[in-house]
């Protein structure tokens, strides 16, 4: 799946998080992550940000996290939410999502 | 026998919920991807309880997905994640007749069957929520056997009758709370009561769910947590209750053993049907 | 039909009931209505209007909450009500002033502080990386050399002046940084004032065009400026615009030297070029000073050359006086553009 125009998806609310999407300007992949609790659970938010993104191949584009303290699978929906709306997608293969 | 007394309405779009929900320990936890989640959310929302039906936490207990109606645009990739993810129950709102229920058995199972999930495993429950749907309970309770519950939704009810909750004694409710309780128990499914609202009136809560389950609702839709307990509480049987149920199930226990075909108590005959009572009141009493 | 507080969206220009509300709140939070703004969010409880955030483009302003409401989750909820407005509006990357105590506030909206006039007001943006990304594109166009001067035009359009200011300043420096207001405000889109200053500065060697950005006079950095024709004056809207040039752009580039063009007309331009020495030169800071030169404005019959005397004729039609004050490339633009038998517009 490619990122085609900025998209968000989330909240700012606790437990939640905001992700902000967005085309690659360099063909790359950049994740950017900040979070309140960034020193416990930094590399497990960006373990689970990169697999969800793996799953949908997303090998392009700029992800950009606010994390309020969520649980993994409201990161991996948000994160699908906001691919799928970057990428103006209406298909949802569930298998990619699992 | 599945207790069903608290059904906990969590928003799909409230990660917040979705998050603690399991916490309070309802009996079941309905995802709501219907009226709680906005028209431009209900993309996120349905990924959202998608990837909560898979999360352990949710894996001990029943878990319900309200999808939007099957004819609007979003109805059929709600489906589509509630049977992919693993619902036990799919809650369809505003039901008015057996067809839809026929229409969203026959759509489930090609679901299932693309899915891998087992054929029949996604149980149905309906929620009637206009004069139609109230007329036609019985048509639809009975509908499928996937069939395990049928709730009855106030406000759109109402607002369908051109009524509205009166508070009090609450004569604009009675003919659907018996109609949709007659189906249910034409059908051996639950019955669910409507939602009270307003969640900082404990007492009105604790009123109505001494009118519904003292009309025979199995449960009631609860959508705030501090609702549960109190529900549980209210639906826990009494001291005196207990004792009797045990007297009953031991009374029926010595029948068995005895070989005998009939059971009796105090020298009446005890039916089947008041041994499952028996049996939902010792459930009721350990659940609380 | 659960515990979630409703928002909703107000546009001031229909002139709502709500305006009257969302004064009230704002004044009782030491806020004045600031009348850019094209939309609000707000939130009721119980009928009560008890939360408010405004939008002007990409900039959030008018955040207030009632004292007796104030707690995280209606805080957040709002911040998320105006992310997503301004998304579904087409702006992903947004500014907010913030008076420094408020700053955790915003912090927990996901903005970020880029510059601070001491005591006054901090800028911020919502992303943690976005003007670092920015600084680092413009390093890569780093020249050598000890004297490196900018520039920030508006050219609206492109004149004799404009190109005069740029060789004299390319003649003094080693090389020179030329950066474009992006924003559409006025008679000439950025499109169009963006291809005159291009086509007007050909033949300078040391020079490098940069297209516009958010963070060199914008409406977010600078609102002052978009208000000129209102003469207002607002000194700490320069500040910001002009700390971020020089605590960002200027180091990244190594510029040296900010070249202006002497304002015998505009009282705001005026003003900010002696803010401009202020606070790129006097002023306490942790980047390094930077010397603003003001060069004289290049004249045709004894008055400065200036663009907007190029409007005003035009709206005359009157080329022949035109032709003495734009270079060749802006005239056949002009002339293309605002043929003498249609009525020209201001």
């Amino acid at each position: 799946m490619k990122v085609m125009k900025e998209a968000i998806a989330g909240t700012l609310e606790s437990s939640d998080l905001l992700v902000k999407v967005a085309p690659s300007d360099k063909g790359a992949r950049e994740i950017v992550i900040q979070s309140e609790v960034i020193k416990q659970f930094g590399k497990q938010i960006k373990r689970v940000v990169a697999e969800t993104l793996d799953k949908l191949s997303v090998s392009e584009g700029s992800i950009v996290i606010e994390d309020k303290g969520a649980l993994d699978c409201v990161i991996r929906a948000r994160v699908q939410a906001a691919v799928l709306r970057g990428a103006g997608s209406e298909e949802t293969d569930w298998g990619t999502l699992s | 026998m599945k207790l069903r007394r608290s059904m906990l309405f969590v928003p799909g779009s409230n990660a917040g919920a979705l998050s603690t929900a399991f916490i309070y320990k309802p009996d079941s936890i309905m995802f709501d991807l219907e009226d709680a989640v906005a028209q431009s959310e209900k993309d996120s929302a349905r990924l959202m309880v998608f990837q909560a039906l898979r999360h352990p936490a949710y894996q001990e207990i029943e878990t319900v997905v309200r999808v939007n109606e099957l004819n609007t645009q979003f109805g059929l990739k709600d489906l589509e994640a509630a049977v992919g993810g693993g619902a036990d129950i799919v809650r369809l709102p505003k039901t008015e007749n057996a067809d839809e229920i026929h229409d969203l058995e026959a759509r489930v199972a090609r679901i299932e069957k693309a899915c891998g999930r087992a054929v029949g495993d996604t149980k149905l429950m309906a929620a009637i929520e206009s004069a139609s749907g109230v007329v036609n309970a019985v048509a639809i309770a009975t509908a499928s056997k996937r069939m395990i519950a049928i709730a009855i939704a106030g406000f759109d009810y109402l607002v369908d009758m051109h009524t509205r909750r009166s508070n009090g004694s609450e004569p604009e409710l009675f003919y659907a709370r018996a109609a949709v309780l007659h189906a249910a128990r034409a059908a051996h499914i639950d019955a669910f009561d409507v939602v009270y609202g307003n969640i900082d009136d404990d007492e009105g809560f604790l009123r109505e769910v001494a009118i519904a389950k003292g009309l025979g609702f199995d449960g009631k839709s609860l959508i705030h947590p501090k609702q549960v307990e109190l529900l549980h509480r209210a639906y826990a049987p009494t001291k005196e209750e207990v004792d009797h149920a045990n007297r009953v199930l031991a009374a029926a226990e010595a029948a068995h053993r005895k070989g005998l075909g009939v059971v009796s108590l105090d020298g009446k005959m005890v039916d089947p049907p008041v041994i499952e009572e028996a049996e939902m009141v010792l459930q009721r009493a350990q659940s609380s | 039909m659960n515990g979630t507080d409703d928002f909703y969206t107000v546009q001031p220009k229909d002139a709502p009931p709500e305006m009257e509300e969302i004064r009230k709140l704002l004044a009782s939070n030491n806020l004045e209505l600031d009348d850019q703004i094209e939309v609000f969010v707000v939130s009721r409880r119980q009928g009560r209007l008890v939360a408010c955030a405004g939008l002007d483009h990409y900039t959030i302003k008018c955040v207030a909450v009632a004292d007796d409401v104030r707690g995280e989750s209606l805080s957040l909820a709002l911040g998320s009500e105006v992310v997503t407005l301004a998304a579904a509006r087409g702006q992903f990357h947004l500014f907010l002033y913030s008076a420094p105590h408020n700053l955790p506030f915003f912090r927990g909206w996901g903005f970020y502080p880029l510059v601070e006039v001491p005591q006054r007001v901090v800028l911020m943006e919502n992303s943690p990386v976005a003007i670092k990304k920015y600084c680092d594109s413009l390093r890569e166009q780093r020249r050598p050399g000890r004297t490196i001067g900018g520039i920030v035009l508006n050219a609206n359009p492109f004149t004799l002046g404009h190109r005069h200011l740029v060789e004299q300043a390319a003649r003094a420096c080693d090389w020179l940084h030329v950066f474009v207001v992006k924003e559409d405000a006025w008679l000439f889109s950025y499109a169009d004032r963006f291809a005159l200053v291009a086509a007007g500065v050909k033949g300078i060697d040391n020079l490098t065009l940069y297209p516009g950005s958010d963070y060199v006079i914008s409406r977010a950095t600078f609102p002052g400026y978009f208000l000129k024709e209102k003469m207002i004056i607002d000194h700490s809207w320069a500040a910001i615009d002009l700390l971020l040039f020089r605590e960002y752009i200027a180091p990244a580039l190594g510029i040296t030297h900010r070249y202006v063009g002497t304002e015998p007309f505009d009282p705001v331009t005026n003003n900010y070029n002696a803010d401009m020495k202020h606070w790129l030169r006097h002023a306490a800071s942790a980047a390094a000073a930077i010397t603003v030169v003001e060069v004289p404005r290049a004249c045709t019959r004894g008055t400065a050359i200036s663009a907007t005397e190029v409007r005003g004729l035009l709206a005359h039609g009157d080329f022949s006086r035109i032709k003495e004050l734009v270079p060749t490339t802006t005239l056949q633009f002009l002339e293309a553009r605002f043929p003498l038998d249609m009525a020209a517009t201001r």
